[in-house]
């Protein structure tokens, strides 16, 4: 423990100085304002900025990664409250009732829940990845498909508190999702299935095609749909500032809970952050003491799931740094970049370059104080975003929403579907069928399915893998309290 | 959005500052595009971003840009590259051998002949790799069990028809085993199988020597076989031939030019490359990074191409990845068919409750906003016919405008004007800044 410490203080020795903090400053910005842009997601920010730091030596280039990180992995969010278009996938929690609250005028409020609560829970997992890494990524290595089939059916059940107001239509959602998830290779035969013999179809559809065609194009046509209809409130800000007493009171246990829920979360190599933010949201909704308040603007359902993305993406750099193994596309674009530097990710990095290590952990913390440096201020100012004139918001969204799908792979395909998916997002919109679960189905479905079948074939056919190892039976066990758990509670309590 | 712009500018401003200034004497390459046909992160991407410093460092090219091309394993940016960089004299795509398991395991219509071969650049080995703990202390223990029963035992590595399959079969072809009972769990992303053999949740691993190397270091996994055909200096590890298995593979990746760039194109490039595989630059990532140096340029590399090429599709065939059937409602397993089952049901169910509450609703007031809804159709319509011919800006300010129109009545000129600043801001910002290309149209000239 205090060889730990003082390494860490010999790592904050070498970070800390005047231009470093500004090396900071500028990769808390530019991963922040790359992205912020939708279609972008941390693995393209961060790849696009590297060139950036090529030039600086290994330490300033460290303290400058760790800006870009934190700020690619936060910057997602603040499309997502204010535009109801998430900038990548972690953040598609957030734009549920984070979007609410801008639309009630507290968007400052939810920008500044998601600034500190990333800010806290990426301090606190940053603390956890400083002493707990090693024996955390030895553990992780007990999870194989059958866990992490396990893993996915656990975030499945989050599917339950996003449902809405009918059962039925919460399940046509989910059931769409799962469909376009069918599209693809078969990543285990290699077969192309669904694909309809359109090449580009073969990967399947780009999860983020289907986030920003649902959220920002089916908004903007739904929007339009309405008008007329109903008189225009204008929206007013309730402050510039930030957050009241009242929400900081119900703030700041789901920050706690999102680092606890999306740091080990991020250490298992299963679907990046998206995962951990739909637990917690799950969680904050099951632990509130006004449920009803979900979907309709509760901080918490913005606080939790934005402290549990931050939180994972410091989670992701435990299986990279102690074992070398990328676990996420950002993961295995941060390894090319500290090779770059000599720093070999692997068992042995804490020994060989101790210097570079804890140089990078402490640009960690530097990069996460920065990031709530530049973001706090900032809440107020990109609330105002809210106040822009409606014709010129919803041209400017159809107009980004439009180049990000485009940008993805560069495909008219990818174009087509966003817009087609936009007038299926007006629909559900009218129609009064929530838009998440199908976003849940696309992104765990295929996860799902594929661990199922990579579980039963390692086990040669055996079903009974499912039930006979302990890590896979508790979080099935998990997973079925979590379903049937409120409604047993309820019988209990009656019968008494 | 400003705000966004102005604060990037600032950072690339402030790069700009921090980079060396351009080499005086030396002829270099002006602009070069390398197409990466992987996601960031992915195998190619790391080697483009790489070349691109290497570039960049020893001043060969004076400005490189990096454009990921993701899908299907490389063949979705074959397939680009070909019809869209058709005689582009100053770009190059990254390519190898998982390009050519591709190109047969998912059929694909064109291949690397379909495109200008520069040159191989880099190779590397592949291994068969337990985790310490593992009961496999030698490759003849874990072949005894092999072939005492193929099924019992699975092979982990990456993506189906990808190198570390090709190596299964060949393995299992070269042990008299038929490579069709060879168990191959495919994992999707490098890091997913790295650590499924690890935590030793299958018999063996095949991965890339490069990547296992500090594990390798640090002896917490145990090399069964190297794929190389002698022994590496410096690395603890028997080859499969000396075991036995007449096996010899290896990871190669290389450059290919746009089909019907002119000759003196094509000898720039290659002068280019030959130059880059040259500099003591270069000589250091290899080392950083493991790769073997395997330039090979010119008629040589085409005959190892069209080598290689029967190779692969020989032993992917045997297989049984290019069966490549297209699955449909008629030969879909049981997941296809219960999600399609829940999707027709819950609609059902859905549209059956619709309609009775349409019964039951009375007509709400006032009628939908047919009109908005329609000039946006238009915008969008127009936007996907436009786009790619007029170019981005242009489509872009129509859909602006259209949609500006769609919840305003009052000032077309106002939303003109804005219309078309955030166009070109757009433009500038993803295309300029970040050099994610986006289609120019008539207004190339000026863009």
């Amino acid at each position: 423990m205090s060889e730990t410490l003082e390494a860490l203080r010999q790592g904050f020795a070498l970070a800390l100085t005047l231009p470093n903090l500004g090396w900071a400053f500028v990769g808390v910005t530019l991963g922040t304002a790359v992205g912020v842009l939708p279609g972008i997601g941390p693995a393209l920010t961060v790849a696009l900025l590297l060139p950036v730091t090529f030039t600086l030596d290994p330490t300033s280039a460290f303290i400058m990664f760790g800006g870009i990180y934190y700020g690619a992995m936060y910057g997602g969010s603040t499309t997502s409250i204010l535009i109801n278009a998430p900038g990548e996938t972690a953040s598609i929690i957030t734009a549920i009732d984070g979007h609410m609250m801008a639309r009630q005028g507290r968007g400052a409020a939810a920008l500044t829940t998601a600034a500190i609560g990333s800010f806290v829970a990426g301090t606190l997992a940053t603390l956890a990845l400083t002493f707990t890494a090693p024996a955390l990524a030895s553990f992780a290595l007990h999870f194989g498909p059958a866990e992490y089939f396990a893993l996915t059916i656990l975030a499945f059940t989050a599917v339950a508190v996003l449902l809405g107001s009918s059962v039925m239509r919460g399940l046509l959602s989910l059931f769409m999702g799962l469909a376009l998830g069918l599209i693809g290779i078969d990543q285990l035969t290699g077969d192309a299935r669904f694909s309809f013999g359109i090449p580009q179809l073969l990967d399947g559809i780009d999860v983020m095609v289907l986030v920003i065609g649902l959220f920002a194009v089916g908004e903007t046509l739904y929007q339009a749909w309405r008008h007329g209809r109903d008189e225009l409130h204008a929206i007013t800000l309730h402050d510039f500032t930030g957050m009241s007493r009242e929400e900081w009171r119900r703030s700041w246990k789901p920050w706690l809970r999102g680092a606890a829920i999306g740091f080990p979360l991020g250490v298992l190599p299963c679907g990046g952050s998206v995962i951990p933010t739909f637990v917690s949201y799950m969680t904050e909704r099951r632990l509130s003491d006004h449920p009803e308040q979900f979907g309709h603007g509760a901080i918490e359902g913005v606080a939790g799931p934005e402290a549990a993305n931050n939180a994972a993406a410091a989670g992701v750099l435990v299986p990279l740094l102690t074992l070398g193994v990328p676990s996420s596309a950002t993961a295995a674009v941060l390894l090319t970049a500290f090779q770059q530097y000599g720093l070999q990710p692997g068992p042995l990095l804490f020994e060989a370059r101790p210097d570079l290590v804890w140089t990078l952990i402490a640009s960690l913390y530097i990069g996460n104080v920065m990031l709530l440096v530049l973001n706090l201020p900032l809440a107020g100012v990109w609330a105002r975003v809210m106040l822009v004139p409606r014709p010129l918001l919803f041209g400017g969204i159809l107009v980004l929403a439009s180049v990000g799908a485009y940008s993805l792979n560069r495909s008219m395909l990818d174009l087509v579907l966003l817009y087609s998916v936009g007038a299926v997002g007006c629909a559900m919109r009218v129609w009064d069928v929530p838009l998440v679960p199908a976003v849940l189905g696309l992104i765990l479905g295929p996860l799902s399915e594929q661990q199922f079948r990579r579980a039963v074939a390692i086990a040669g056919g055996d079903l009974t893998v499912f039930v006979t190892r302990p890590i896979t039976v508790t979080l099935l066990a998990v997973a079925a309290f979590v379903l049937a758990g409120p409604w047993l509670l309820r019988r209990w309590t009656m019968v008494r | 959005m400003r705000r966004a712009a102005v604060s990037l500018l600032l950072g690339v401003l402030v790069a700009g500052w921090a980079a060396p200034a351009p080499a005086a004497a030396q002829p270099v390459f002006p602009h070069l595009r390398l197409i990466a046909p992987a996601a960031p992160g992915g195998g190619w991407d790391q080697t483009a971003r790489v070349i691109q410093q290497v570039l960049l460092s020893s001043k060969l090219a004076r400005t490189v840009s990096v454009e990921n091309i993701p899908g299907a394993a490389g063949t979705i940016g074959l397939a680009r590259f070909v019809s869209a960089e058709q005689g582009n004299g100053d770009t190059l795509m990254a390519s190898g051998l998982i390009m050519l398991g591709a190109i047969a395991t998912y059929r694909s219509a064109l291949t690397l002949g379909d495109v200008t071969p520069i040159a191989r650049i880099t190779g590397e080995y592949e291994i068969l790799v337990v985790p310490t703990a593992s009961p496999f202390q030698t490759l003849d223990d874990f072949l005894v069990a092999f072939k005492a029963d193929p099924e019992s035992i699975s092979w982990g590595g990456g993506s189906a028809g990808g190198t570390d399959q090709i190596l299964a079969g060949l393995v299992a072809d070269a042990v008299g085993i038929d490579p069709g009972r060879v168990n191959y769990i495919a994992f999707s992303g490098g890091g997913e199988s790295m650590s499924a053999i690890l935590g030793g949740q299958v018999s063996v691993g095949i991965n890339g020597l490069a990547e296992f190397a500090p594990q390798i270091e640090s002896g917490i996994v145990r090399v069964l076989a190297i794929s190389s055909g002698e022994r590496l200096p410096g690395l603890e590890a028997p080859t499969l031939r000396e075991q036995g298995v007449d096996v010899e593979l290896e990871n190669w990746r290389s450059l290919v030019a746009p089909p019907g760039v002119r000759a003196a194109d094509r000898a720039r490039l290659e002068a280019l490359v030959g130059a880059m595989v040259r500099s003591p630059e270069w000589k250091e990532v290899l080392a950083r990074y493991r790769w073997n140096d395997r330039y090979l340029a010119g008629p040589a590399f085409v005959r190892f191409v069209d080598d290689e090429e029967a190779r692969v599709q020989a032993i992917l065939h045997q297989l049984g990845t290019t069966r490549g059937e297209a699955v449909t409602l008629t030969n879909a397993g049981p997941y296809p068919l219960f999600v399609l089952a829940g999707l027709a049901l819950t609609a059902a169910a859905a549209a059956l409750s619709a309609w009775r509450r349409s019964r039951r609703a009375v007509a709400t007031a006032g009628g939908p906003g047919w009109r908005a809804v329609g000039l946006i159709a238009a915008g969008i319509a127009i936007d996907v016919l436009l786009v790619e011919r007029a170019g981005f800006v242009i489509a872009s300010s129509v859909l602006f405008w259209l949609t500006a129109r769609a919840f305003d009545a009052g000032h077309p000129l106002r939303d003109a004007f804005f219309a078309v600043g955030v166009s070109f801001g757009a433009y500038g910002l993803f295309a300029r800044l970040l050099e994610l290309p986006l289609p120019q149209g008539v207004l190339a000239g000026w863009l």
